[in-house]
């Protein structure tokens, strides 16, 4: 049976038996399109989610994310396109797909008036398959907010009890929608912790986001949508392997900076900057170049503070691949 | 269909609806003001005179006495009735609520007394059982003069007494008319409002798209909502219907058509809500349209007043309003006792309510485009 597998999509197509398949993805997306009027918001892409790890969907405000999800979640028609989900079709099997899957839509807000336990219970009651409440109020740190009203509770919260929402029926795969926007940066930490215990947990996460540090810093896969289409896709050392430019070298505080850039650039490198108060920033393209520059600072007794390396990040993977900033792509 | 779904989704709707103090005023004290307010100004209650009709049979010196007294605690407006006219027709005629009869041998009953100790005479107090403010005024008046009257001519012993006759009128006051109103107007706020929140608030929210995703299914959601509607309607007619009783001393008939029609009305004006949720989408500009379409209807449709009293072009627009129907069958049943009548408008809103009700969860569009 030939699928598009996700990792290859970018360089063609393989073939990976059914057994295989069925076995070891969560989610198998085949030439999903969508199209509204004149515009395609998400333009025939493919790819596969493998059970158990946390898949990124990492993409700027309208790039096709939300569209995409709520398609997979069924909440959305494709125009073209298959979905399975743990080797079943969604189109016509999705009733019983529903007791496996646990979904935190986007800005999602549960009933105001209901107390975090009761909410819970709520969602739990709608389904055959339970978890036990208390287990996952602990496991979310909520046992001090279980019995306060959802509408008093801060946004940091609120999207933590939206994940313990989505586990109420012990799902197998998890669908987070941009569940840490609109979170100060120590909420959104919280909820990466929370995040990051579902793969301990043994759960596939599919998290769309526009954050890059927060697909960095919990995926074990990310696919980079931009404009509908899926640019890169893969772990995130493929990416910066293919598509990062380089690593930057710092030296801080470095005596004589004037003639130690001279110097370099005589060495034939090429990019060079400093910022006048004594630290420079090499580019260097790989590893034994930081030997180098090492030993040249060494054989010329240049004294510094220290130095650092700092490693492309997604930030530049994705401007290398689109010629934007995906912070600037955010409304 | 999992009725424990449908049951426990209603019973956290009241959980939330009891924890909404603005939920709870529009539901319940919204009503409850309305109609006291409606009702003391249109049924004289808290107004400081009386009007009172007096029938003096006797014409002697001692029910001269019993004139003067009453006329001089200054409560009443006291109209005097000829002695040879017929109460009873004369109170139906002019819809009289409180009228005295003192019989002919009124003189003579209190001068035997004072032979014949077990000779006693009585006065008829005519009084509408509705107007219960004027009736108890009226009777604690005629017992303080008769006991003071008693106590002269006796010491104490009860020669004087009084005979009360209800008057039984077809006549119905404002408020009969306007509880019936009141109670439908309340289900029909009630259902539309609730309705336009779960179709845009619940939307924005994304608690429609959650539970999309979830085991629950279009029907149950519907009917456990539909559940918590008629639970607010029942709760809106019991309170409503026990004021009118206990306030203002109504004769109030709860039957099965009532109970249908009330039903019926929270379908019709849920589907109503539905629609006007699905075509405006934003929660409070879906509010405003709501209030656009509800209050012109509360007014239009005789709710405050009766149709009678507006000019034709709006009795012709009436017609066409559901809430007229609901109005016309609830006052007919609940009031008026006429059931043909209730079950003709009562036939009319279940209609009403199968079109709005099937075009409303035909229309909502419960997927995203």
């Amino acid at each position: 049976m030939a699928v598009a597998c996700a990792a290859c999509h970018a360089k063609g197509r393989i073939t990976i038996p059914a057994q295989e398949q069925s076995n070891n993805f969560a989610i198998e997306v085949s030439h999903l399109k969508k199209v509204y009027g004149d515009l395609v918001a998400v333009d025939d892409i493919s790819f596969a989610v493998k059970k158990g790890e946390i898949f990124a969907f990492l993409g700027p405000n309208g790039a096709g994310k939300t569209t995409t999800v709520e398609m997979i979640e069924s909440i959305r028609q494709p125009t073209v396109g298959s979905i399975k989900l743990l080797g079943r079709d969604i189109k016509n099997q999705f009733n019983e797909i529903k007791e496996k899957i646990g979904i935190l839509p986007q800005e999602f807000h549960s009933f105001e008036r209901l107390t975090v336990r009761e909410t819970l219970i709520y969602f739990s009651n709608l389904y055959k398959k339970k978890a036990d409440i208390e287990e996952i109020i602990q496991f979310l740190d909520l046992t001090s907010y279980k019995n306060m009203l959802y509408r008093n509770l801060s946004g940091g919260l609120k999207q933590r009890v939206g994940v313990a929402i989505s586990l109420v029926n012990d799902p197998e795969i998890i669908f987070l929608d941009e569940p840490t926007t609109g979170l100060d940066p120590k909420a959104r930490r919280e909820v990466w912790g929370v995040i990051a215990g579902l793969r301990k947990k043994g759960k596939t996460v599919f998290l769309t986001t526009h954050y890059m540090e927060e697909a960095e810093f919990l995926a074990d896969h990310i696919a980079v949508i931009f404009k509908g289409k899926i640019i890169a896709e893969g772990t995130l050392e493929d990416l910066i392997r293919n598509y990062g430019k380089s690593s930057i070298l710092h030296i801080k505080k470095c005596k004589n900076a004037t003639d130690v850039i001279e110097m370099l650039k005589q060495e034939g490198y090429d990019e060079v900057s400093s910022d006048g108060n004594g630290d420079i920033a090499i580019k260097i393209d790989y590893k034994e170049r930081v030997l180098e520059i090492l030993s040249h600072l060494r054989h010329d007794c240049i004294e510094y503070e220290s130095i650092d390396i700092r490693r492309s990040n997604l930030e530049e993977v994705f401007l290398r691949l689109t010629g934007s900033k995906l912070t600037e792509e955010k409304q | 269909m999992n009725l424990k779904i449908i049951w426990m989704d209603f019973i956290y709707s009241i959980k939330g609806w009891y924890r909404s103090r603005g939920g709870m005023f529009w539901s319940l004290a919204f009503p409850v003001i309305l109609i006291l307010l409606f009702g003391a100004i249109f049924s004289g209650v808290g107004s400081t005179k009386y009007t009172l009709y007096v029938q003096d049979q006797d014409q002697t010196e001692m029910s001269n006495l019993f004139n003067t007294t009453l006329n001089a605690t200054k409560l009443f407006n006291i109209n005097i009735v000829k002695s040879d006219v017929n109460v009873t027709s004369y109170i139906k005629e002019k819809n009289i609520k409180s009228l005295i009869v003192i019989p002919k041998g009124f003189e003579q009953t209190i001068k035997n007394s004072f032979v014949n100790p077990s000779a006693t005479v009585n006065l008829s107090f005519y009084f509408d059982p509705s107007e219960q403010t004027t009736t108890q005024v009226t009777r604690s008046v005629i017992s303080s003069i008769l006991q003071e009257m008693n106590k002269n001519l006796s010491k104490g012993r009860t020669i004087i007494g009084v005979h009360e006759i209800s008057t039984i009128t077809e006549n119905f006051n404002f408020i009969d008319f306007f509880l019936p109103g009141m109670i439908g107007f309340t289900i029909m706020q009630g259902a539309i409002y609730g309705s336009i929140e779960r179709n845009t608030k619940y939307r924005k929210d994304g608690i429609l798209r959650k539970l999309l995703t979830t085991p629950i299914t279009r029907t149950e959601w519907i009917l456990a909502k539909m559940l918590f509607m008629m639970f607010l309607a029942a709760l809106t007619t019991a309170l409503i219907t026990i004021i009118g009783i206990l306030v203002f001393g109504m004769t109030v008939n709860i039957n099965p058509l009532v109970i249908i029609i009330l039903i019926a009305t929270s379908f019709l004006f849920s589907g109503m809500g539905m629609l006007i949720g699905r075509f405006v989408k934003e929660e409070e500009t879906a509010d405003t349209a709501a209030g656009a379409i509800s209050f012109p209807m509360m007014f239009l449709a005789g709710t405050f007043f009766p149709l009678e009293q507006m000019p034709q072009f709006l009795q012709t627009i009436a017609h066409v309003l559901p809430l007229y129907y609901v109005n016309e069958a609830l006052r007919n049943s609940m009031i008026y006792m006429n059931q043909t009548e209730s079950l003709i408008n009562g036939a009319v809103v279940i209609i009403f309510a199968a079109v709005f009700f099937i075009s409303g969860v035909l229309l909502t569009k419960w997927k995203e485009d």
